[in-house]
């Protein structure tokens, strides 16, 4: 199914709809209230953001290099070091390691990563029960459906949906339920996710960032299933990109004035767990085993291209959170994993050009993306640019290209232009029903199918002009 | 003092009172104020769907016929965005057209930009009456940082009340191509728009870009609202309403 159809499809679901309408203005005002808050401790957010894009900036600017530390590090301190050169190898690695140590069952912490591997269906295969354990990620997994958000899951859920998820799973009856069951839903989901956390043999997490100086992994989370999967199971797998990394503490501590103000608005997420190797003699937990996989799958491609600048990405939801176009849609109808203006970059550059046509050219361009994140990433510049990479490699439709072609040509002849306006417009007037206006236009059926269609009023502006001028 | 009146293709199309409004604006400056003649369209388009090559021909086009004045004024801006940002991006390696498009972008001004700065004490007619509420464009105001100019401007009209609408800074989903190409998702967007307007109650939505106005226009009209008028802000100021 193409991107029209999907987005078709949503626009037109009233379900969606509701629980879009109702998260847009909690996102947009938290972060706005967090980035404020940034003030009080006497920091200025724009100055912040050069400070995190630089930061950004150097890790790419030498990412083997850091790599290279990293890796030495965390096996000095008992972590084991893979690489993973796309999601397939990520599965095929996650898999050996479980049946090696003999895990029946994964608890997961939220990871989008995993979702590039598919990383649930392969362990599945292989007779290993995936558990989600993010609160959002297991109401999406209960639901059979993928996350729609990277760091809110199960935003496009109702509580009505969530319900009837929760009593199925937990073989109970249905009741009815508002938001001030909340607390008494997430209890219901914690019962149950303990459990989990105890019989686990293997913790599946992701990373926020990793930390050169230290070989850590930095786990910015709210619920506290991340220090669970991290600590309780034998095993723990860390699955995250190559472009995570950040050499030191310090410069971790930057980037988390801006992660959880621009996600969430929180001045910080309630757990930010730094792991480091295994359990050392006299811990009271923590894995015996630790392994980090850090992944390619199409990250190494992007440095040194026209692309580098979505490298940066701290995966924080503030340009998705500000985009008119996702917030009509919601993140499945995009296709692949990442949704939004940072999907629309990412999905045609890690899936293929051609394979994501529609994702660049579905954006009005009105960059509330680019003025939120916090490491500047110039997402309608990406967009654009992947648009420019479309018609170059020959990939836009052919009566597009030769319309916009024949336009301009025209455009460069100003008498012919006039004429052909003047016909235009006498046209358009022609067109115009009894209300005075355009119900139905055939030459642009995706304006009026939505919207009227003002006729104008028969004649140009040049052409009254050089009457005017006559007269 | 020669300006140069770039009318923009959708006005010269679709709303020719605006460029008439933006003309009489600019004449009571007391500037010298010329039409251009050969102008047609600044290739934003073009260049919006990813053809360089053609919004690179359109641009050399504009960059030379607007060479030969002081100040180019544009009522639009998504189009002054086009002629100041995107011109001198495009031209960036070229040694020919580059310093001219830099040279252009320099002297060119949104409409409300232009006379909140040089002209600040230009005298504005009486409001026919009534209750405005004012739609920020993207591009005018994330592209070029047009937010107080329009206001300083429409609180010297005297009888006009203007209350802000919830989100007057998000998008109104008309995107250009965008709008006919994802015409759903584009309703979708407007239709908040049209919420947020009809939430303030106001006689007019006003804004600066006709492309926006179109579009917020055309959906208030389809949802039945008849009464909400949707001006441009040229249109407000000359004291000409809608032609």
């Amino acid at each position: 199914m193409h991107f029209h159809a999907r987005a078709a499809e949503r626009v037109r679901n009233p379900v969606l709809q509701k629980a879009l309408q109702k998260a847009k203005p909690l996102f947009v005002g938290k972060r706005a209230k967090g980035v404020a808050s940034l003030a009080d401790d006497g920091l200025d957010f724009e100055l912040l953001r050069s400070t995190a894009e630089s930061i950004r900036n150097r890790v790419l600017a030498d990412l083997d290099v850091w790599l290279d530390i990293f890796e030495t590090r965390a096996r000095v301190s008992g972590a084991e070091v893979l690489w993973a050169r796309d999601g397939d190898e990520v599965a095929r690695l996650v898999v050996d390691i479980a049946q090696r140590y003999g895990v029946t069952k994964a608890a997961k912490s939220k990871s989008m990563l995993s979702e590039e591997a598919q990383l649930n269906e392969a362990l599945a295969a292989a007779g290993i029960r995936p558990v989600e354990t993010d609160l959002g990620e297991y109401i999406v997994q209960l639901a059979g459906e993928a996350p729609s958000h990277i760091i809110a899951p199960a935003v496009h859920k109702t509580i009505g949906e969530i319900e009837a998820l929760f009593a199925e799973a937990h073989g109970r009856p249905e009741q009815p339920r508002t938001s001030a069951d909340i607390p008494a839903m997430t209890q219901e989901a914690r019962a149950v996710l303990r459990q989990h956390f105890l019989s686990a043999e293997m913790g599946i997490s992701g990373a926020n960032f990793l930390i050169a100086e230290t070989g850590s992994a930095a786990l910015v989370t709210n619920e506290g299933n991340g220090r669970m999967v991290t600590t309780l199971p034998r095993v723990h797998v860390v699955v995250t990109g190559i472009e995570k990394i950040v050499p030191t503490l310090e410069d971790f501590s930057t980037l988390m004035r801006l992660l959880p103000r621009s996600a969430t608005g929180q001045t910080i997420s309630n757990y930010v767990s730094l792991l480091t190797g295994t359990r050392r003699e006299g811990d009271q937990d923590g894995p015996e085993k630790t392994v980090f996989i850090l992944v390619d799958n199409g990250r190494a491609n992007l440095l040194g291209s026209a692309w580098q600048d979505m490298l940066r990405c701290i995966r924080c939801g503030a340009c998705m959170n500000h985009c008119p176009v996702y917030f009509s849609l919601g993140g499945h109808a995009y296709g692949w994993v990442y949704p939004g203006p940072m999907g629309s970059v990412l999905t045609p550059l890690y899936t293929g050009i051609e394979n994501a046509l529609d994702l660049p050219h579905a954006s009005t361009g009105c960059n509330q993306c680019g003025v939120v994140c916090p490491v500047r990433i110039p997402l309608p510049k990406l967009m654009h640019g992947l648009r420019e990479t479309q018609v170059e490699r020959g990939l836009r439709p052919w009566r597009e290209r030769f319309a916009l072609r024949a336009w301009a040509w025209v455009a460069r002849r100003p008498a012919l232009y006039r004429w052909l306006t003047r016909g235009a417009v006498r046209y358009l007037r022609w067109l115009v029903d009894g209300s005075g206006r355009i119900r139905v236009f055939g030459m642009a059926p995706g304006w009026t199918d939505g919207r009227d269609l003002a006729a104008g009023s028969g004649k140009t502006f040049h052409e009254l002009y050089a009457a005017r001028k006559r007269a | 003092m020669r300006i140069a009146l770039y009318v923009t293709c959708l006005i010269d199309l679709m709303r020719p009172g605006v460029g008439f409004a933006a003309l009489r604006l600019l004449e009571a400056t007391g500037a010298d104020v010329v039409v251009p003649p050969a102008q047609t369209c600044c290739g934003q388009p073009a260049w919006s769907a990813g053809d360089r090559q053609t919004a690179r021909l359109l641009a050399e086009k504009a960059i030379a016929e607007l060479a030969d004045y002081d100040h180019v004024v544009v009522p639009s801006g998504s189009c002054t965005d086009q002629l100041r940002n995107i011109y001198p991006q495009l031209f960036a390696d070229d040694g020919h057209w580059g310093p001219r498009a830099t040279a252009l972008a320099a002297r060119t001004f949104e409409l409300t930009e232009y006379l909140a700065r040089f002209a600040p004490e230009l005298p504005l007619p009486d409001a026919e009456g009534g209750h405005v509420t004012y739609h920020d464009s993207c591009k005018g105001l994330r592209g070029l940082g047009i937010k107080q100019q329009p206001r300083a401007l429409l609180a010297r009209v005297k009888g006009l009340q203007l209350t802000e609408m919830a989100d007057c800074e998000e998008c109104c989903g008309f995107g250009g191509a965008f709008s006919v190409n994802f015409g759903d998702v584009s309703t979708r967007i407007v239709d908040r728009k049209c919420e947020s307007i009809a939430t303030v109650g106001a006689d007019a939505v006003v804004g600066g870009d006709l492309g926006c106005l179109l579009n917020i226009e055309g959906r208030l009209r389809r949802r039945g609202d008849e009464r909400t008028r949707v001006l441009h802000i040229a249109e407000v100021l000359a004291g000409g309403g809608e032609s």
